[in-house]
C-alpha cells in the first residue's frame, strides 16, 4: 500500500519562498512537478509511435538473436603502446599542472591547466596569484570545452575555399608591400581586447613601420566610458576598479559586479569575506543595489531599489545632493554645479536615497559607489566625484595605470573604411559583423574592402564576409601574456600543441611586421626582459619563475590618488537627461548574457545548458520584463508540463525589428526591458544553432547600452523555453533560513527554531544505521550568507565529473544532469522580491532513503559517510530517485555521451560515438556513464581516493596515512570564488568543516525526516539598515503553533 | 470414445527430451564458459610482437622490475617500457639479433611497439599500482612469477572477489618494502607470512578499502 508522508504544515504566518511565479500562485502544474521526481512525461516514452509493449517485444527478439552469436563475448585483443622516447616529466597516468591565464577584456584570469597524457582536462585557479587564490569562475571552467570544440576550423580559408600556408604567406607579403608603399594608409586593423603587453609592443612596432595605419579596438560590452572619466579625473592612461576588502557600505547602481558586469574573482571574494558571519558580534558589510533587472548582485543586497537604467543620472544627482549636505567636497560641488539639474527619479522614495547617502557618508573611507561601466561618461564622472567625497579614492576605489594605450574606436575605423582608403583590413578576434552597432553596417562595409582577413578561434559571421579566414589558437595552445585585473603581469603558457593548424594573434602580428613566426616563448621573453629590465642569468632565473608560477610578483601599481576636479566637473555636464518610459515607449537595456557573455561562448554546450542564475533559463535568451509591464502589454508566460511557453513579441527600435520570446522576471523595473546579447548565431556551430535571438540587431552606436522608444507587439506566436526553476522542487518547509544581523546576534541558534525543527520528537531510524567507523567522516557546509548563486560550482562540477549536456528538449523534460543545482528562491511580492540562492547537491544522508530501496545494492554507504554509487551495478529502476527527498539524483535517460542530442529518439538507429576531440576533455578518473544508469554527486570521491592514495604512497612503511589538512578540495569548493563551500573531515577538530557544523546557525534541509544529511547550511544573515524605508526588522518567521503541534511526524494514509 | 491424445502426441516425450537436453547443455556450457578462471582470462598468453623473455632478464641478468616499469611506484598505471629503454642496452648487446628487429624498427621510425595487453581491469575499476607496491604488496601477488615466464601469461583471476580476498585479509600478502620486487621472496625461516603480515598491518596502519568507492568512481 502506498504510504503518504504527511509533511508538517507550513507555518501560518511565516514568510513564503518561491522559485517561480507558478509556485507563487500554486498552479496545478507546479503541484504536479512537486510530487514527482521527474515531471509527467519525463519517465514515459511519448513521442514514439512504438508502444512500450511493442518495444519490449522487439527488444526481446533482438536479444534472442544476439544470443545466437556468442562470439562478441570474448574480450578483443588490445595493445599497450608506450612512447618510443620518454618525454621529460611525463609519468603516464599522472596529471601535470601548468600555470597559464585566460585572456578577458578587462584583465586575464590566472589559472592552472591540469593535463593528463598531454591533454588539458580541467582548469583551476592559480592558488599563488592574489586575484584567483585557487578560485575560478564559469567562463574559465568552461573554456576547456572551447579548446575541443569540433566546430573549430582546421585549415586556412581563402574566399570560402581551403588555402595553403604558402598562399597565406604570399598574402601577408602583399599586405606588407602595399602598406609600405602607402605608409600604412591602406592598412586597417580591428582587434578585440586581450590586455597583452606583448601585443601592445607589436602594435607599437607596427605603427612605427606603418605610421598611417589605423589600429582600432572594439569590445561590444566595454565601450571604455569609465576610462574616459578616469582620464579626466586621474590623468590620461589610468583606470580604476573597486577594492572591496575594506568596504563596509557598498552602493551598486546598475552594476552587477558579482555577476556578468566585468566584476572579477577578487570582487566576489572580498565581498564574501565582508559578509561572513561566524559568531555574534561579527560585523558585516552592507550592500545597497539600485538596478533595472534582478541580478545576482541584487539578490545579495540588503536593500534593493528597482531603478531604470535611464534614471541612473537622476538617482546619482540626487544622491550627490544629499551627500553634499553631509560631506561636501569641492569635486562633488563642482560636479553637481555642472551636472544638469535633474529631478529625483519618479516613484523612488526620497528617504531611500537620503538614508543610503547618510549610511555611505557615515562609513566614509570604507564605503564605495559602483556604477555600471556602460553608463554614460557623465555619470561615470559624477560617480567618481561622489566616491571622492566618500573618501573612497585610494582605499575602496583603486586607481591604476591603464592596461592598454588609447586606440581608435570602431566608429573611427568605419569612417576611414567608408572613404575607401583602406585596402587591407586585418581583424584580430571578435565578430564585428555580428555585434557592431547596426548603423555602422559592418556586413556591407566588409564587402567593400578589397582584402580582408579574420583570425578567430571559431569561424563566425565575420569570417564568412572576409576574404581570408585564419583559424586562431585557443589560449591553451600558444604562448602569450596578459595583465590580471590587479595589473600584475601574467604568463600564458600553452598546455598542448595547436590541435589544428592554428595561429595566434601574436604570431600573425609578428609576421605582419616582417619578422619570422616566433619559436616558442621567444616573443614573450623579450617583453618580459624589457619589463623586468634584466638580462643574463638573473633574467633566466626570473623567467623560469615567471613561467612556473604564472605571474611576476609585485608587478602592480595602485599609487595614483590625486583627483583633477576641474576636468571631472566638466565631464559631469555630459550627464544625459532622464529617459522617460511608458508602455508605448519602453526603455531598452542591452545586457551581457551571464551564460555566453557577448556571444563568444555560444557554441559551448556547458554554458548553453547552464541555468541563468536568476531566470534559470537555458539554451535561449529572452526579453525580460516586469510583471506589471507584461500585464499592461498583455504578455503571458504559461507553464505547461514544466515547459515555459512564452509569448513571442516583435520588438521595434529605431526601425529595426527582432522577434523574441518574453520572460516575466520578478523584480524587474517597470516600463523597461532587458535584452540579453550574444544569442542568435546559427552559423557558429551545431550547439549554437537555434538558440535565442540576436539582440544586437536593435543596437545602434548612439544607444549601445540604453535606448528609449522601444515598441513591443504581441505576435500571437509562442516559444517553448527550457527553464529549470521549477525542476527538482522540494516539498517541505523553511529550506532557506534568514535572519538580520541583530536577530542573529541576539539568538545565534535561530535556525533551530525555524519551521518544525524545534518540534521534532525523538526519532528512530527504520533501518540499521550504517557503521560510520572510517578514518575520515566527510561533510560539507555551505554558507548561505556568502553564496552569491553565481553557478561557478555547477560549471566546475560539470568539468570535473564528465557531466553530459542533454540539450534543450531534454531540459524541458526536467532531465538536466547537473549534480549540483543552485536553487534560487524569491520571497515577498513578485514586484519587489528578495532572493536567496541555495546550492543543493547530494546530501550524503547517513540514513539515506535511496539505499534502502535499491534492489541491487548499487547505492550503498561506505564507512566514511559517503553515499556511494556503483554505476556498473545500477540497473536503472530509478527507485532511489523516487525516494530521494532532496531530488538530487540524475538518470541517464539516453546515451548522452554516445548519441547526437538531436537524434536521441532514433535509439540504436542513430550513429553511435562522439567527436574525438570531445573525448579528449573527459576526466579519466571518473566513469563516463551510459544510458540507464543513475548518478549523483559523489563529494568528488575520485579526489578523496586520490588524496588517500597519495598519503599512503608517501607514508610507505610508516603509520602516518592521514591526508594533510587543507590538501583535499572538491571541485565545487575549489572553484567557489566566495569560499562559501567548505568540505572536509568533520571528525578532525583541525578542519573547518567540523567547526562550522557545530556553529549554532548550522542547519540541515528537511531535518524532520531524520536522514541526517552530511551537507548542511549556515543560515543567511542579512544586514538591513533600520533607517531605510521599508526595512524589515525581522526575517525569522514567527510561526504560530497550529493544532498539529507535537504530532508533526505522523505518517498518515497507511 | 474419441482419442484424448491425438497422434502427434506420440512424439511429444522425445521432443520434450530433446528440448530439455538442449537447454541443459547450453546452461552447462554457459556455466563452464563464463564462471571458470578461463573467462577471467587466467592462462591468456598472447604472442607478443617481440619475443621478450622475462625469465632471462630477471633471473639470469638480475634486472629489477622497476628498470623497465619505471613509474610503477609513482603512478596508478605501471608503464611498459619505452623503446628507448630497450635500446639502452640493445644498441650494444645483441644489436643485430633478428628477434629485436621490431624494436629497432620502432626506434628508427618512432612508431611504438604494439605490445599485446594481457591484464586489463574493466573501465569502471580504478586500480592504482603505486599504492600497492609502496605498501608492501609484491608484483607476484597479482602477476604471478613473471620471473619464471618465457612468455607472460595471465596468472591470477583478477576478479572482484579475488581482489576482496586480499583487501579483507591483507596480512596474507604483505612483505617488507625492499622485497616487493623480489619475485622469489619467502618469509625468513622461523617466521610465517601471517605473523609478518599482521605485524605490518599493525605497524603501517594498513586498512585497504572494501567499500565500492575504493575502486569504483
Amino acid at each position: 500500500m502506498k504510504r503518504v508522508f504527511q509533511h508538517p504544515p507550513a507555518p501560518e504566518n511565516g514568510r513564503t519562498y518561491w522559485r517561480s511565479l507558478g509556485e507563487y500562485s500554486k498552479t496545478p502544474d507546479f503541484e504536479e512537478w512537486l510530487h514527482r521526481e521527474f515531471p509527467a512525461g519525463a519517465a514515459e516514452w511519448e513521442q514514439d509511435p512504438l508502444s512500450r509493449r511493442n518495444f519490449l517485444r522487439l527488444m526481446g527478439a533482438s536479444l534472442a538473436l544476439a544470443g545466437l552469436g556468442l562470439s562478441g563475448c570474448r574480450r578483443p585483443e588490445a595493445h599497450l603502446v608506450p612512447f618510443t622516447q620518454s618525454p621529460e616529466w611525463v609519468v603516464p597516468g599522472r596529471t601535470m599542472s601548468f600555470a597559464t591565464a585566460q585572456p578577458r577584456r578587462r584583465g586575464a584570469i590566472p589559472l592552472l591547466a591540469t593535463t593528463f597524457d598531454g591533454r588539458p582536462i580541467k582548469m583551476e585557479g592559480n592558488p599563488l596569484h592574489p586575484v584567483s587564490q585557487g578560485n575560478s569562475d564559469n567562463h574559465s571552467q568552461s573554456s576547456i570545452l572551447d579548446l575541443y570544440d569540433p566546430a573549430r576550423r582546421r585549415h586556412l580559408t581563402f574566399q570560402g575555399k581551403k588555402a595553403t600556408p604558402a598562399q597565406f604567406e604570399a598574402e601577408i607579403q602583399r599586405i606588407r608591400t602595399e602598406a609600405s608603399a602607402s605608409g600604412g594608409a591602406t592598412l586597417g586593423i580591428l582587434a578585440d581586447e586581450t590586455v597583452s603587453p606583448t601585443r601592445e609592443r607589436l602594435r607599437a612596432e607596427l605603427l612605427r613601420q606603418f605610421p598611417q595605419s589605423t589600429w582600432a579596438v572594439y569590445e561590444p560590452l566595454s565601450p571604455g566610458r569609465d576610462a574616459e572619466a578616469s582620464a579626466a579625473a586621474f590623468g590620461p592612461g589610468t583606470q580604476f576598479r573597486a577594492d572591496l576588502s575594506a568596504a563596509s557600505a557598498i552602493l551598486a547602481v546598475d552594476c552587477d559586479f558579482l555577476g556578468s558586469d566585468d566584476g572579477d574573482l577578487t570582487d566576489t571574494r572580498k565581498f564574501a569575506a565582508g559578509r561572513r558571519v561566524r559568531k555574534p558580534g561579527d560585523k558585516i558589510s552592507r550592500l545597497y543595489v539600485a538596478e533595472p533587472r534582478f541580478s545576482i548582485t541584487g539578490s545579495m543586497a540588503d536593500h534593493r531599489l528597482r531603478l531604470r537604467a535611464g534614471e541612473v543620472g537622476a538617482f546619482l544627482v540626487e544622491l550627490g545632493r544629499q551627500l553634499r549636505g553631509i560631506r561636501g567636497t569641492p569635486e562633488l560641488s563642482a560636479a553637481l554645479t555642472n551636472a544638469p539639474d535633474l529631478a529625483p527619479p519618479q516613484g523612488v522614495d526620497a528617504a531611500w536615497i537620503r538614508e543610503c547617502a547618510a549610511d555611505l557618508a557615515a562609513n566614509a573611507g570604507r564605503s564605495v559607489l559602483m556604477v555600471g561601466r556602460r553608463q554614460p561618461v557623465g555619470i561615470q564622472a559624477l560617480a567618481l566625484a561622489i566616491n571622492s567625497a566618500l573618501g573612497a579614492i585610494g582605499t575602496t576605489l583603486v586607481v591604476q595605470p591603464a592596461f592598454s594605450p588609447a586606440a581608435a574606436s570602431i566608429r573611427d575605423l568605419t569612417a576611414r573604411l567608408q572613404t575607401g582608403a583602406i585596402k587591407s583590413l586585418v581583424i584580430l578576434g571578435g565578430n564585428p559583423v555580428y555585434n557592431a552597432p547596426t548603423d555602422l553596417a559592418w556586413a556591407d562595409l566588409l564587402a567593400s574592402v578589397p582584402n580582408s582577413l579574420h583570425l578567430a578561434e571559431l569561424p563566425n559571421a565575420t569570417s564568412t564576409k572576409t576574404t581570408w579566414f585564419v583559424p586562431g589558437t585557443h589560449y591553451l595552445e600558444a604562448w602569450g601574456d596578459a595583465l590580471a585585473t590587479d595589473g600584475s603581469y601574467l604568463s600564458i603558457q600553452p598546455a598542448i600543441q595547436p590541435l589544428w593548424a592554428g595561429e595566434s594573434q601574436l604570431e600573425l602580428l609578428c609576421r605582419l611586421i616582417g619578422k619570422a613566426k616566433p619559436i616558442g616563448p621567444a616573443l614573450i621573453k623579450e617583453t618580459f626582459a624589457a619589463r623586468t629590465n634584466q638580462s643574463g642569468l638573473p633574467l633566466e632565473e626570473a623567467w623560469k619563475n615567471f613561467v612556473r608560477e604564472g605571474f611576476l610578483p609585485n608587478s602592480t601599481n595602485n599609487a595614483i590618488k590625486a583627483v583633477n576636479s576641474t576636468s571631472l566637473a566638466a565631464l559631469a555636464a555630459k550627464i544625459p537627461e532622464t529617459l522617460e518610459a511608458s508602455t508605448d515607449s519602453l526603455e531598452a537595456v542591452f545586457i551581457p548574457s551571464p551564460a555566453v557573455d557577448d556571444g563568444r561562448y555560444l557554441n559551448n554546450g556547458w554554458m548553453q545548458e547552464w541555468p541563468d542564475p536568476m531566470t534559470k533559463l537555458t539554451w535561449d535568451n529572452a526579453v525580460l520584463v516586469s510583471k506589471k509591464t507584461a500585464e499592461s502589454l498583455g504578455l503571458r508566460n504559461e507553464i505547461v508540463k514544466g515547459i515555459l511557453v512564452a509569448d513571442v513579441v516583435r520588438a521595434t527600435l529605431a526601425g529595426q525589428t527582432v522577434e523574441a520570446p518574453v520572460m516575466i522576471a520578478p523584480g524587474h523595473v517597470d516600463f523597461a526591458v532587458s535584452l540579453p546579447l550574444g544569442y542568435g548565431q546559427d552559423e557558429l556551430g551545431p550547439v549554437a544553432k537555434g538558440s535565442g535571438f540576436n539582440a544586437y540587431r536593435l543596437r545602434r552606436s548612439d544607444g549601445d547600452y540604453l535606448a528609449s522608444g522601444l515598441k513591443i507587439q504581441k505576435t500571437g506566436a509562442t516559444r517553448k523555453l527550457a527553464v529549470t526553476q521549477e525542476h527538482q522542487a522540494m516539498e517541505g518547509r523553511d529550506l532557506v533560513r534568514e535572519a538580520t544581523l541583530a536577530e542573529f546576534s541576539k539568538d545565534p541558534g535561530w535556525v533551530k527554531k525555524v519551521g518544525m525543527d524545534g518540534h521534532i520528537p525523538p526519532n528512530q531510524n527504520f533501518y540499521p544505521a550504517p557503521p560510520l567507523n572510517g578514518e575520515y567522516q566527510w561533510a560539507m557546509v555551505v554558507d548561505l550568507s556568502t553564496c552569491t548563486g553565481c553557478n561557478a560550482c555547477v560549471t566546475a562540477c560539470t568539468a570535473e565529473n564528465n557531466i553530459p549536456i542533454v540539450g534543450k528538449d531534454q531540459v524541458m523534460k526536467g532531465r538536466e544532469m547537473h549534480w549540483i543545482r543552485v536553487d534560487r528562491y524569491f520571497t515577498g511580492e513578485p514586484e519587489e522580491p528578495e532572493a536567496v540562492a541555495q546550492p543543493v547537491a547530494c546530501m550524503q544522508c547517513e540514513n539515506a532513503p535511496c539505499e534502502t530501496v535499491c534492489p541491487v545494492n548499487a547505492t550503498v554507504h561506505n564507512e566514511e559517510g559517503l553515499n556511494v554509487m556503483a554505476y556498473n551495478r545500477c540497473i536503472g529502476t530509478r527507485y532511489c530517485a523516487n525516494n530521494c527527498p532532496y531530488k538530487v539524483r540524475r538518470f541517464n535517460f539516453f546515451d548522452y555521451n554516445q548519441r547526437a542530442l538531436d537524434k536521441l529518439y532514433l535509439g540504436p538507429i542513430a550513429p553511435k560515438g562522439t567527436e574525438e576531440t570531445i573525448k579528449l576533455q573527459k576526466n579519466p578518473n571518473v566513469t563516463v556513464r551510459m544510458r540507464g544508469v543513475m548518478e549523483k554527486c559523489t563529494f568528488c570521491v575520485q579526489r578523496i581516493e586520490e588524496a588517500k592514495i597519495s598519503a599512503r604512497v608517501k607514508a610507505r612503511d610508516s603509520a602516518n596515512i592521514r591526508i594533510p589538512v587543507g590538501s583535499l578540495q572538491t571541485a565545487c569548493q575549489q572553484a567557489c570564488p566566495a569560499d562559501a563551500i567548505v568540505f572536509g573531515d568533520m571528525k578532525n577538530e583541525k578542519e573547518e568543516v567540523g567547526k562550522l557544523r557545530n556553529l549554532p546557525q548550522n542547519y540541515s534541509l528537511l531535518e524532520y525526516l531524520n536522514v541526517r544529511p552530511r551537507l548542511t547550511y549556515l543560515g543567511r544573515v542579512r544586514n538591513p539598515n533600520p533607517a531605510m524605508p521599508g526595512a524589515r526588522t525581522s526575517y525569522i518567521p514567527s510561526h504560530g503553533h497550529g493544532d498539529s503541534h507535537g504530532s508533526d511526524q505522523a505518517e498518515g494514509g497507511h | 470414445m474419441a482419442n484424448i491424445f491425438p497422434r502427434w502426441t506420440n512424439w511429444l516425450p522425445i521432443k520434450l527430451l530433446v528440448c530439455v537436453a538442449v537447454v541443459a547443455a547450453s546452461i552447462v556450457s554457459g556455466m563452464a564458459y563464463y564462471f571458470t578462471p578461463k573467462y577471467t582470462r587466467v592462462g591468456y598468453q598472447p604472442t607478443q610482437p617481440v619475443e621478450f623473455d622475462h625469465s632471462l632478464h630477471v633471473n639470469q641478468l638480475g634486472m629489477d622490475c622497476r628498470y623497465c616499469h619505471t613509474h610503477v611506484e609513482k603512478s596508478s598505471h605501471s608503464n611498459v617500457p619505452a623503446t628507448q629503454t630497450c635500446m639502452n642496452c640493445h644498441t650494444q648487446i645483441k644489436a643485430l639479433s633478428p628477434k629485436l628487429e621490431p624494436v629497432r624498427q620502432s626506434w628508427k621510425t618512432g612508431q611504438p611497439v604494439p605490445w599485446v595487453r594481457i591484464h586489463k581491469a574493466p573501465d569502471y575499476v580504478y586500480f592504482n599500482h603505486a599504492v600497492h607496491v609502496n605498501r608492501g604488496v609484491s608484483c607476484v601477488a597479482c602477476h604471478g612469477h613473471v620471473n619464471r615466464m618465457k612468455v607472460v601469461w595471465h596468472d591470477q583471476p583478477q576478479s572482484m572477489g579475488w581482489c576482496l580476498e586480499c583487501h579483507r585479509a591483507p596480512e596474507n600478502h604483505l612483505r617488507p618494502l625492499d622485497q616487493v620486487t623480489n619475485m622469489d621472496w619467502e618469509p625468513p625461516t622461523g617466521t610465517s607470512q601471517r605473523e609478518l603480515g599482521e605485524k605490518f598491518v599493525r605497524e603501517w596502519n594498513v586498512n585497504p578499502p572494501v567499500s565500492c568507492s575504493g575502486c569504483h568512481r
